[in-house]
Formats: C-alpha cells, structure tokens, sequence
C-alpha cells in the first residue's frame, strides 16, 4: 500500500506499527536461525518441546528468512514433515554422572519378619530330629532308604528276612551271626532295610563268619546260625581265608554250650569239644 | 533382632545402602549386622540340609555353611580388591569386602526363604541324589541374586572412579566366576553337608574327586544313566 503514489501517506501509528512488524518478524528470523533454541511453534495450538537434537532442524528451516536478512513474504501456512517419533531419554543408571538414587521406601518391619521366620524354622528343625520311635529314628530320617542308597562298600543292608548282607566288592556277603556283627563292628543304626528285590541285583559272596576259641583249648571255631564248626587245622584256616584278627576270644564254657555243625572240611571226622 | 533390621535396608533400599558403603558411612556396624545376619540365616539351612542324615550332620552343617561363604570372602576378596585398584578404583578394601558381605547376605536371606521348601522335601522324599540336586539348584538361584546385588552395588560404588570403569566391569564379571569356581571347591573340601544315608557321620570326607563330576554322576542317576558308588 506505501508503494502506491495515489494513496495518502501512512499515518504516524500505521509507520509505528509496520516497524513493530519488521522488528517481530526480524526477531522471529534470528530466533529460527539460532542453532541452540528449539524451534517455535508454528501452529496456533501448544506443541511439545522438541529436545535439541539434528532432526528438528528441518523443521525450523521454511521459517527462516532468507540468506540475505531480507524480510520474508507474508507468512504462509507451513507444510511441516512428519515429526520424527520422540524417543524418552533414558534414564540415568545407578552408578552413572548426576544419578540420585530413589527415594527412600518406608520400612516394613522385615527384621521382624525375618527374626520369627528364623525362630519358626529353628523350632521345625529341632522337631523334625527329635527320635519318635523306639529306634531312635526322627520325622526326617523316616522315610525308607532303599530310594537313597549311595552303593558302596560295607553298605549294611537287609531284607523283608533276619538275614543282615554287607555289601564288599558289589557282592552280598551274609554275615551269619549276632557274634559275627558285633565282632566286625556294625551297628544296628547302620543297617538299611531294603526290598528283596533289589538284594537280588547283586551276586552273593562268602559268608562273614566270626571264629571263636577259648584260652584253655587249641581248636577254633566257626560260629555259624548258631553252631560252631570246627575247623580242623591251620592249612584248612588258611585256605578258608580267614586270618587271626577274625578270632574272637571267648569262654571255655559259652564255646561248649553251642551245639556242633558240620565240621571244616565236613570229612574232619568228629569235632573235638574245646 | 536388631542385626537383622539391615536385611530391610538391603532389600528395599539397596541404592541407599550402596550410597553409604560409597560414602563410608557406618561401614563397621553395617558388616556386623550382615554378618550376624548371614551367620544365623547360614547356619539354620544347614542344619536342615544336615537334618536328612543324623543330628550330628545338622549340627555339623549349620557350622560350616556360614564357614564355606566365609571362607569364600576371605579367599577371594584381595582379588577384586587388588584388579579394582589397578584399574583405578578408588575403593577400599573394606568397602570391597562389605559389598561381597551384602552379596553373602542376600544369598543368605534367599537360602532362608527356599528353607521350608528344602524341608518339605525333606520329608516327603529320601532320594539322596534328589536332595542333593534341589540343594545345588537352591544355591545356584539364591547365589546368583547374591552376584547380581553385588553387580549393582560395584557399579554404585565405584561411581566416583569413572576411568577404567569398563575395565572394572569386566574385571567384576570374570570375578564372579572364580567366585563360584573358589566357592564350588570349598564346598567340594568341607563336605558333607547333606550326608549320603548308606555312610556313617563324618566331619569331612577324603579329598578325591571334584564337585562338578559329583553333580554330573547325580543327574546321570536319577536319569538312570549310572549309579553312583
């Protein structure tokens, strides 16, 4: 309108007022250039801040005046790209620059829960050793052991009979009396009553016997379900693979009360009372 | 009562936690609560572990369990110590060690919780291989938690020190194998801790064999594969 000669001179407010315009527009340049400031919002509605970042530049860019600081044309409407997808910053990790930790939470008394959890399970653990039955065997340890067996030598083992078996060299070895497992050491809390049928797994060696003599006679004696079998000398002793430190001491009178088996070997003839 | 109220701070506020052993604040008193804490909640898994065998194995396991993650500290806290600080932590040497103890105490904490489980077992069920497979399961799952927290307070702690901290990281990650290396072996040597039923009470078995073919010739049982001798 001030480029054409007919119409009358711009009033003082009108000169006012396109300044203001040039200085705005001026103002709004310098601010799009600028490479540290986000971009303003083009649309009348408020939009999100972009963080200052490379992809939200080319959105500033048709907003800019031109290279020469010339004044723009009238504002047009703006034909943004699609913003890019905001991605969230990710949050600090612990540990890293400028991370605080969370705030506190208020307590819960777990000290106290932790402190009765622990008395309720010592008192279980007491009561599940304490022996409940007449063989001293506790709730824990009542649960039948054929399931549990480590096999190994001098396993103790027996079966739904009164048969007792130790287990040398994966072969059952029947120990043949109460003499004989005294004599050898075992215990009766050593002995794992098993099914029969997994004694029938294993091969059955030589019976454990238990020798017996008295001070006052030479002979020895295997004691054997009850009997004593004489054994009719050293070569047979030997060959039978037993060694002195199977002879067990006894009395004179305990040896004669048992009654005779068959002798060692059974062509021994009659064995001699001791 | 009082000791056990640092599981709470542990659990629930573990970021402030590893804050104060960062700033050094009540170090002394923070590991005499974990470790009484530790001890306690140790020593009673034992004594269940223990309770399949005989009285004597419980009370023989409740004390060597808190001896096998103590042991374990004392072995291998001069190796984290020492790599950290050559690649320029500024930690000291007791802040490493009360970092390994909140790591032992959660792991503790953890055993506690899977207690009534593994006494569920142990009553319902003799399968010695069984048991002893559940346990080592057990410990695995509560003993990595365990590493896992002492991931997360390394990482705070060692805040301040940002050089090398790459280096450390993996230095802590290549720890924490030798950590389970060291700790499968002392318990390989303190065993046993359950008691396989068919043998008497020992206070400690020969040396021989190793925990890793131990556990290989277990599954292999209850698979079916071998039987254990």
């Amino acid at each position: 309108m001030r480029d054409q000669p007919s119409s009358p001179p711009p009033s003082t407010a009108e000169r006012i007022l396109d300044l203001l315009l040039e200085a705005l527009q001026e103002r709004q340049a310098a601010r799009q250039a600028s490479p540290e400031r986000p971009a303003a919002p083009s649309g009348p509605g408020p939009q999100p801040a972009l963080p200052p970042s490379p992809a939200a530049e080319p959105g500033a860019a048709p907003l800019a005046s031109g290279p020469g600081g010339e004044t723009p044309p009238a504002p047009e409407p703006v034909r943004q790209p699609p913003v890019p997808e905001v991605k969230p910053l990710r949050g600090l990790r612990p540990g890293e620059a400028g991370w605080t930790p969370p705030p506190r939470l208020p307590g819960i008394n777990l000290g106290r829960t932790m402190g009765r959890l622990l008395l309720v399970l010592a008192v279980l653990t007491v009561l599940v050793n304490i022996p409940i039955n007449r063989y001293g065997t506790s709730l824990a340890r009542i649960m039948p052991d054929s399931a549990a067996l480590v096999i190994r030598d001098g396993l103790v083992l027996k079966g739904s009979g009164p048969e007792i078996y130790v287990l040398e060299d994966d072969k059952l070895r029947w120990i043949s009396s109460l003499d004989a497992f005294e004599f050898y050491g075992y215990r009766w809390e050593q002995v794992h009553v098993v099914e029969d049928s997994f004694l029938e797994d294993f091969e059955r060696g030589k019976p454990i016997h238990v020798l017996l003599k008295c001070l006052s006679s030479p002979h020895i004696y295997a004691l054997e379900n009850g009997r004593k079998r004489w054994i009719k000398d050293i070569p047979t002793f030997e060959a039978e693979g037993y060694v002195w430190e199977d002879v067990k001491m006894v009395d004179c009178g305990y040896l004669r009360r048992l009654p005779d088996g068959l002798p060692i070997p059974q062509d021994a003839g009659p064995p001699p009372q001791p | 009562m009082k000791d056990l109220s640092v599981i709470e701070t542990i659990l629930r506020n573990r970021y402030h936690f590893f804050v104060e052993i960062r700033e050094g604040i009540g170090l002394p008193e923070k590991m005499r609560a974990m470790l009484i804490s530790s001890i306690a909640f140790l020593a009673l898994y034992g004594a269940v572990m223990g309770s399949t065998h005989s009285l004597w194995q419980a009370l023989s396991s409740a004390v060597k369990l808190p001896v096998l993650f103590l042991a374990t500290l004392i072995v291998c806290s001069p190796t984290l110590y020492f790599f950290n600080v050559l690649f320029g932590s500024n930690q000291s040497l007791t802040q490493n060690i009360a970092l390994i103890l909140t790591a032992i105490t959660v792991t503790a904490v953890l055993l506690l919780s899977f207690a009534p489980i593994s006494m569920f077992f142990l009553l319902t069920t003799s399968h010695y291989q069984f048991f002893k497979l559940l346990n080592v399961a057990i410990f695995a799952v509560a003993g990595g938690a365990g590493v896992l927290f002492l991931s997360q307070g390394m990482r705070v702690v060692s805040a301040s020190g940002v050089e090398g901290a790459g280096a450390r990281h993996m230095v802590l990650r290549l720890w924490i194998l030798v950590y389970a290396f060291v700790g499968s072996q002392v318990a390989w040597t303190l065993r046993p801790f359950i008691g396989a039923p068919s043998m008497r009470f020992e206070l400690f078995r020969q040396l021989g064999g190793n925990f890793y073919t131990n556990i290989i010739a277990s599954i292999g049982e209850i698979l079916g594969f071998v039987v254990v001798r």
